[in-house]
């Protein structure tokens, strides 16, 4: 059943991207790949509900867990900031990652078929692994914003102002806006993450650890000088987006 | 008795014989009810606006040369009336107004003025008595595929002036204009425009300056913004939005260096400039800053030259709106 689901986010979360494309000149809740996003969300918890209830715990211990809860978490936060800041078309560059994780998670092996469930739940440790990663929807989120502002931006620069991608953009200034929105959402639920992490029963400054702190510590340096000195939009987007990079790629290699 | 209608426009008239024939809201309904007085003429709507004066009349046959003489004498018009007047009948009038409404027929295609003014000049008539069974159905009619050509097709999409380019190019960078700042350099006639236009669309302060500071002082009067000396308007530029350069200076007016003392002090917020003088304002290098946004009026033309041709497209559809509306609707007189 829970492939099922899996299978049914997937087919959501594409045809969100595609219709998204097709009718991203209509604004807000008009724009389809919103109500497609909402489909793919619903299949995502119920998939995660059911692997949270085999393991007896959050569902985040092997690679296709990690990767639909991200997948989930980064669907969430569009829902929440693509309708509050009409920013629908975010949408149209959400599902193409959303469908990306969840084609990771569909891969054979990545998901373990018989999981075996906990004998003992730490409780810091379940909120440091559900915050971070719920953190990193946001923050993925944020660093798409980033790439939607380095396209918008470049295009503007250039002087293309009509047609093709530009089509349902929002404007800069928006983009800008929700890039700082969305990543100081999840910075905040990332010191979480992190704070539960520091508070864990096993007591040990893990490599894990450490590279989350300095995640933090970057992200709130980046957050600082936008919110206190101020920042081209160019800048907080690159920055945004190769931060999320990184600190992904040395995740992955932990 | 039958439709007609009897007008002259823009591409049939020079300005001199336009203005001649343009008539008041008062004019309009009074010449309306003196036409009815006369015989042959069952209903009247007189339609004036600066590019045209239209006639929709309910005549007996061969009416419409009885309407283009008493109209000319009512006028004192005694010149060559080759070219000048148009006449179209029956279903032919009726799409005619359907294009007006439309915006199809006005100097800038797509506009959307004309449709309060056609309403306006119908409200007037009907409300002397001057229109019936016939015309009332028309116009009726007529706004109804006035509303469905500008909702259903890009008639009126994209700006087809400089001004409404740059509105437009600031919108999508700021989004809405509520609230936003601009500063107009060089108080000319083409600042005054992008500045009322921009004002029209939320813009809340302008700030002007000019060389001469009482040429300043009278657009921001007119505009309702505030004047600054031309020695010291770089300081500022730290709370503006939007600059609008439009002086008849030789040389670049703005310069890198007055954008760069400020970005700090402007937190690197987004800056649009938009340089519609020839030669330009504003040093192209000040486009390279990171948060500048600029343009030149090449760009502004492009801009406006595109969205002509795209409502030019558009034309065909709205035509086949026209003809199957009217077809539905099947208004009488049209025989």
């Amino acid at each position: 059943m829970e492939t099922g689901y899996l299978i049914g986010a997937t087919v959501l979360a594409t045809a969100g991207a595609v219709f998204g494309w097709y009718s991203r000149a209509e604004e807000g809740l008009g724009n389809r790949a919103f109500w497609w996003m909402v489909g793919a969300f619903i299949c995502q918890l119920l998939f995660l509900g059911e692997r949270g209830e085999l393991r007896g715990q959050c569902p985040l211990n092997d690679l296709g867990e990690i990767c639909l809860f991200l997948a989930w978490s980064l669907t969430f936060f569009y829902l929440v900031t693509g309708s509050t800041y009409r920013l629908s078309l975010l949408g149209v560059f959400t599902a193409p990652v959303v469908v990306i994780l969840q084609l990771v998670t569909l891969t054979p092996g990545a998901l373990e078929v018989n999981p075996q469930r906990a004998e003992v739940v730490d409780a810091w440790r379940e909120s440091h692994a559900a915050f971070s990663v719920l953190s990193y929807g946001a923050l993925a989120l944020a660093a798409v914003a980033g790439v939607m502002f380095l396209i918008l931006n470049n295009r503007l620069k250039k002087r293309q102002l009509k047609g093709g991608i530009m089509t349902g953009m929002p404007s800069v200034s928006r983009l800008v806006q929700a890039m700082a929105r969305i990543a100081s959402v999840g910075w905040v639920v990332l010191t979480i993450g992190v704070v539960s992490g520091l508070l864990m029963e096993e007591g040990e400054i893990n490599a894990h650890l450490v590279v989350a702190v300095i995640t933090w510590v970057l992200y709130a340096v980046l957050l600082g000088i936008y919110f206190v000195r101020g920042l081209p939009g160019r800048q907080l987007a690159w920055g945004l987006v190769s931060l999320f990079a990184v600190s992904l790629l040395v995740f992955g290699k932990l | 008795m039958k439709l007609v209608c009897l007008g002259l426009n823009h591409e049939t008239a020079p300005v001199e014989v336009r203005e001649r024939f343009a008539l008041s809201e008062k004019k309009m309904t009074e010449e309306g009810t003196q036409l009815m007085a006369g015989s042959g003429v069952a209903e009247t709507v007189v339609l004036s606006t600066c590019n045209r004066t239209e006639y929709y009349a309910v005549v007996e046959d061969g009416g419409v040369q009885h309407l283009e003489d008493w109209v000319c004498q009512k006028h004192d018009f005694t010149g060559s009336r080759e070219g000048i007047f148009y006449h179209h009948e029956a279903k032919n009038a009726a799409a005619h107004l359907c294009r007006v409404a439309s915006g199809m027929n006005s100097m800038v295609l797509g506009e959307t003025e004309i449709f309060g003014q056609v309403k306006k000049a119908y409200r007037a008539a009907h409300e002397s008595g001057t229109t019936s069974g016939i015309l009332n159905k028309l116009f009726q009619r007529a706004f109804g595929v006035g509303k469905r050509v500008r909702t259903h097709t890009g008639i009126q999409e994209g700006a087809t002036s400089v001004a409404g380019a740059a509105v437009e190019l600031a919108e999508q960078v700021f989004g809405k204009l509520k609230g936003s700042s601009v500063m107009v350099v060089g108080a000319g006639e083409m600042s005054r425009q992008t500045a009322q236009a921009l004002q029209s669309r939320g813009a809340s302060s302008v700030i002007v300056t000019n060389r001469s500071f009482e040429a300043a002082e009278e657009l921001a009067r007119e505009i309702g913004g505030a004047a600054v000396g031309f020695d010291d308007w770089q300081n500022s530029l730290e709370k503006i939005d939007v600059l609008i350069s439009s002086t008849g200076a030789p040389h670049y007016v703005v310069k890198p260096r007055d954008i760069e003392a400020v970005r700090r002090k402007r937190k690197f917020r987004p800056l649009i400039m938009v340089d519609i003088a020839v030669p330009r304002d504003i040093d192209p290098e000040v486009g390279e800053i990171e948060e500048v946004y600029l343009y030149d009026i090449d760009t502004l033309q492009q801009m406006a030259n595109k969205a002509r041709e795209r409502r030019i497209a558009q034309l065909k559809v709205c035509e086949g709106i026209i003809e199957e509306e009217l077809e539905k609707a099947r208004l009488p007189g049209m025989e």
